[in-house]
């Protein structure tokens, strides 16, 4: 390929981009038929699926610009691992509340046995 | 032999031998003489009692080592005996408290909601406000149920299960049910029914099911009264609703059902592939549709774990269910401990091919159970061993469908689970780890497709 040939090289290029395109779209196509009518089924199967929801998706984020109103990123990382941490200490609560029950219990046997007793 | 050893043993023979009268002395085609065998237990587990009728509740999530015929049979056991007198119940929760139940609660009802074999449940309204673990507050007069394990039912069953298993050594004596592991199930029932005796675990799992769906209004779990909770009784919220058995009122009430059903059956897939903790004892009646138009997960005796590896290789096997593809589904049961000898691929990988074409395919019944069912039996017949868990999983998946197809019949599970398994795998993908471990693969592929 003579690489000196701007031209040639961005026809190149533009072969590529309409060659994967036409593929992409293709897979969006199959995947997003396959719910009505069933797909062919095999490994590149799930690659359909993935395009049409990908596309999907794409559509969504292209209104959500539309409208100003970009969706942010589901919960991070660190607001997970607080969550876990929260609920390790309210379990920890919970155990108490059965302790302080337990306690009250005990104390209500003390009481009716020194009833009985007196 | 003892008096209740005598009686087992004479209810079984009677049954096994109305079973060959019906499989007209044995001569009955091999599905009929199962289908009139499996019959015959169902009938004799009924009538002997709580352990056998928690016994055969087992035997219906093990698909794997039993005919689909008993598995079936099995599932319509249902755990309901006559309550005990209410006198019985208030001696358990006085010893429990040191308190009787109107010093526990503001109000306690005398009549039962439900009876178990294990274990009574009663209404109360709650004296006080009860700040539980997860959820808001459940205010003072709020309704609770207070579920009591019956006197007696742990040294009724332990003393059924200690006769099964010299009932057992007995059958293995005379060489028969060879090929079923009977006293590794004894085992794994005995561990479950300890479990189900100590009501603690349960609504430790309670508590964690609402964690896990604590963003999600359209999943409730009901929450614990910890104060009012120990071993022998449980004390938590009183969510009222409609049985999936009995939605004819739900329907009145313009409840949604398509959208619930999809909801569901999702819901459950995050508890498998998300969560790694699952509800393994679904059915109708531990499953509420609210006025609220949300589900209830109630009862959470049976719960199933997985591990990340094992989360992700069960949503791996159900893409290649919903995408229907051999490959996948073998690699990753192989995973899962399906282990395939490298002779007997070939013929496993077209059986399964066939198996998902006529199973999940455009024409096909569209069904995980029908799938489940399908794919045990072909392992069978290939003498590949199942392994433990394996059948909980595909029983569990089955029943969801099963609870969904209540809500509503007409859904496509398939369709269903797409969508869900998709964007699971693609968010793995994703993953820093993955990527480093898989992207030199792929680049190679590319490279090697274009030198072709």
């Amino acid at each position: 390929m003579p690489t000196d040939d701007v031209m040639r090289f961005f026809a190149l290029w533009m072969l590529t981009h309409e060659a994967a395109d036409e593929g992409l779209k293709a897979a969006v196509e199959r995947g997003a038929s396959a719910t009505a009518e069933g797909m062919s089924g095999g490994p590149d199967a799930f690659v359909d699926g993935l395009a049409a929801m990908v596309a999907e998706e794409k559509e969504r984020l292209k209104a959500e610009l539309a409208a100003g109103a970009v969706r942010q990123p589901d919960r991070d990382e660190e607001r997970l691992a607080l969550d876990e941490l929260r609920f390790e200490v309210a379990s920890l609560r919970g155990r108490i509340d059965e302790v302080a029950g337990m306690l009250e219990t005990v104390v209500a046997k003390l009481d009716a046995a020194g009833t009985a007793r007196g | 032999m003892s008096a209740r050893s005598r009686h087992i043993t004479a209810v079984l023979a009677r049954h096994a031998l109305a079973g060959t009268w019906h499989a007209h002395l044995g001569l009955a085609p091999a599905p009929r003489r199962r289908a009139a065998f499996a019959h015959e237990w169902l009938l004799a587990f009924t009538e002997l009692g709580p352990a056998f009728i928690k016994l055969g509740q087992l035997i219906s999530v093990r698909s794997e080592e039993f005919s689909r015929e008993l598995v079936d049979e099995m599932q319509g056991l249902q755990d309901s005996v006559p309550p005990l007198p209410v006198a019985d119940i208030r001696r358990v929760i006085g010893r429990a408290f040191g308190r009787a139940p109107e010093q526990l609660f503001a109000t306690f009802d005398d009549t039962p909601i439900a009876s178990a074999s294990i274990a009574q449940v009663h209404g109360a309204t709650l004296a006080a406000d009860v700040r539980p673990v997860w959820g808001e507050t459940l205010p003072a007069g709020g309704e609770v149920v207070v579920k009591v394990i019956r006197p007696g039912a742990a040294e009724a069953i332990l003393a059924d299960l200690a006769e099964a298993r010299r009932l057992l050594a007995r059958v293995k004596r005379l060489g028969l049910l060879a090929r079923v592991d009977l006293a590794r199930l004894l085992d794994e029932f005995e561990a479950s029914v300890r479990r189900e005796l100590d009501l603690r675990i349960e609504a430790h799992i309670a508590d964690r099911f609402a964690f896990d769906f604590r963003e999600d209004e359209k999943v409730e779990v009901p929450r614990i009264v910890w104060a009012r909770t120990v071993r022998e009784v449980l004390t938590m919220e009183r969510i009222v609703g409609w049985r999936l058995t009995d939605l004819a009122e739900a329907d009145r009430a313009g409840i949604d059902a398509k959208a619930l059903a999809i909801y569901g059956a999702t819901a459950f897939m995050r508890q498998v592939m998300v969560y790694g903790r699952f509800h393994a004892d679904l059915h109708p009646a531990n499953l509420f549709v609210t006025p609220r138009n949300t589900i209830a997960y109630l009862d959470f005796g049976i719960v199933g774990h997985l591990t990340a590896e094992e989360m992700e290789d069960v949503a791996q096997v159900l893409a290649a269910l919903v995408y229907r593809d051999a490959d996948r589904a073998l690699r990753y049961s192989e995973r899962l401990g399906v282990h395939v000898p490298p002779e007997k691929v070939p013929v496993v990988k077209r059986e399964l091919g066939e198996l998902l074409d006529s199973v999940l395919g455009p024409s096909g019944p569209r069904s995980f159970r029908h799938f489940g069912v399908g794919f045990l039996q072909l392992l069978r017949r290939n003498d590949l061993e199942i392994p433990t868990g394996y059948g909980l999983l595909v029983k569990s998946l089955a029943t969801v469908e099963g609870c969904a197809r209540s809500l509503y019949p007409d859904i496509d599970i398939i369709d269903t689970a797409r969508p869900f398994v998709t964007r699971l795998l693609s968010n793995a993908m994703g993953r820093p780890d993955r990527l480093e471990e898989r992207i030199p693969a792929a680049v190679r592929a590319a490279l090697r497709e274009l030198v072709e």
